[in-house]
């Protein structure tokens, strides 16, 4: 297997949508109890300005129970995981943490995998990171390889087969 | 000599040479031997959006390979540091999360044991080397510089996780300037975003937001801008032309590894520090130093 199809692991992944969802459910307890929308998260989050995320209403939709409007909606996306609304709510709520797992219940649900991610992902699946060795520039306009910087070559999976294995067993995984 | 494994990443090991040349050529020098093993993936940190199991599988794998022999971890990258560090934090902690990682592992004979530590470059040098070792090789002090700190969003948040620095006013990176000779002034902007996260799915806002950092960094006037992350340095560096584009202004700001600047106060030549990669105008800084040094 050198080609991973994303689709099919899409599938395979339906079993880790229950322990998701079970995770997305005790994010809902905690934040029931703990969240007073102070909206001090939003006011410091680095995507609502340019792009109108707003982490205390992730959080309310939460509480409300609209899993399903979350995982469809392109917002999810926007957050840049800088942390901050975890650091200074002063409920340690983290609307970070909410995000990452309706990410990854989107995916696990088959929504498409917006922009590169796919790329990445195929890539870290296939050959262990998620770019190529790259030649890079220097300032003076030349080229360098690892190599030519005197560098080992770059350290990767020993057996790739193995290697997607044991990435395998996560998204197959039985819960 | 104290050894350590380096746990390179994907963004330093594929593109940022600079990063790893500099502080390969930096450490010894500071009597810590790199060592370079087979078999690492990526972290994982990159594609927490898309499963944290996934984060949590490949972080254990990379540790595993680091314990197999025996030594504890330099990750250089923020996000590899930081996905490492929870994993371990979970697998120490969490006996059926540890039980689940051991059978993905399984498949590549490995096995996490929790018995390898997890440093980042400033680690190193604030803490363990420690800045008096530091001063002590300086020969070319980085006089008359002023430089706007900046340290990755993953090095200094979640603090809960147990980073290396501070989560509102880091200062270790200031630190270690001082003892360089040179300058760090407070800057508004610096605990912000270098907006790389952003770059998979919303590449314009991604580099917005490093325009605007770079910008406030140029019209407070520091000499260039210090820091320790790969990712962070792709979108301050490597893109900076484009990132100035997205906000209107032309800039000029010479962007460095904290690791080129310590070489270079050692007075090591730059092209034993990959700073012919740097993109940005360094020369200027090299420039400058030559004359202080002269
Ligand atoms: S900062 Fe915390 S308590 Fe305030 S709205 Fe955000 S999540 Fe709720
Ligand atoms: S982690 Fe995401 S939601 Fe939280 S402040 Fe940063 S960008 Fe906003």
């Amino acid at each position: 297997m050198s080609v991973i199809d994303l689709n099919s692991m899409a599938e395979a992944q339906a079993a880790d949508r229950q322990e998701i969802n079970e995770r997305l459910q005790r994010l809902r307890e905690e934040v029931s109890d703990h969240c007073y929308q102070c909206g001090k998260c939003t006011s410091g989050c680095e995507a609502h300005k340019l792009l109108e995320l707003e982490p205390h209403r992730i959080v309310a939709l939460l509480k409300k129970g609209l899993i399903d409007e979350l995982v469809n909606s392109d917002i999810i996306w926007t957050c840049m995981s800088c942390f901050k609304c975890k650091e200074r709510c002063p409920q340690k709520v983290a609307p970070v943490n909410i995000l990452f797992a309706l990410k990854n219940l989107a995916v696990a649900s088959g929504k498409q995998i917006p922009g590169d991610f796919t790329a990445m992902l195929q890539s870290a699946m296939e050959k262990g990171l998620i770019q190529d060795v790259q030649q890079v520039n220097t300032r003076a306009g030349e080229t360098r390889t690892r190599e030519q910087m005197g560098l080992s070559p770059c350290s990767k999976p020993e057996d790739p087969e193995k290697f997607q294995m044991t990435i395998m067993t996560v998204a197959m995984e039985k819960v | 000599m104290a050894r350590y494994a380096l746990f390179p990443g994907c963004v330093m090991s594929t593109e940022q040479y600079g990063y790893e040349v500099s502080l390969k050529t930096v450490l010894p020098v500071l009597g810590v031997e790199i060592v370079d093993l087979e078999g690492f993936s990526c972290c994982g940190e990159p594609l927490k959006s898309i499963n944290q199991m996934l984060t949590l599988t490949l972080s254990a794998r990379n540790i595993a390979i680091c314990e197999k022999e025996g030594l504890d971890i330099l990750a250089p990258c923020p996000l590899c540091h930081l996905a490492l560090s929870e994993t371990k934090r979970i697998l120490d902690n969490d006996p059926k999360m540890r039980e689940r990682a051991a059978s993905s592992l399984a498949n590549e004979e490995l096995k996490y044991r929790g018995t390898s530590k997890i440093y980042h470059i400033i680690d190193l040098l604030h803490d363990i080397i420690g800045l008096e070792a530091v001063k002590e090789k300086v020969v070319r002090p980085l006089s008359g510089l002023n430089f706007a700190t900046h340290y990755g969003c993953h090095l200094i948040r979640p603090s809960e996780m147990g980073r290396p620095v501070d989560s509102e006013n880091p200062q270790k990176m200031e630190r270690i300037l001082e003892v360089l000779g040179a300058g760090s002034a407070h800057y508004p902007e610096k605990p912000d975003c270098c907006g790389g996260p952003l770059l998979p799915v919303h590449p314009e806002t991604s580099l917005t937001k490093t325009g605007q950092k770079l910008k406030a960094v140029q019209d407070q006037g520091f000499s260039g801008m210090s820091l320790c992350c790969p990712w962070c340095h792709k979108m301050f560096d490597s893109k900076q032309k484009k990132a100035g584009e997205t906000v209107g202004a032309k800039l000029n700001v010479p962007v460095l590894y904290i690791t080129q600047l310590v070489g270079l106060a050692f007075g090591i030549d730059p092209g034993k520090l990959g700073l012919e990669l740097n993109l940005s105008p360094v020369d200027r800084i090299l420039g400058g130093q030559e004359e202080a040094g002269a």
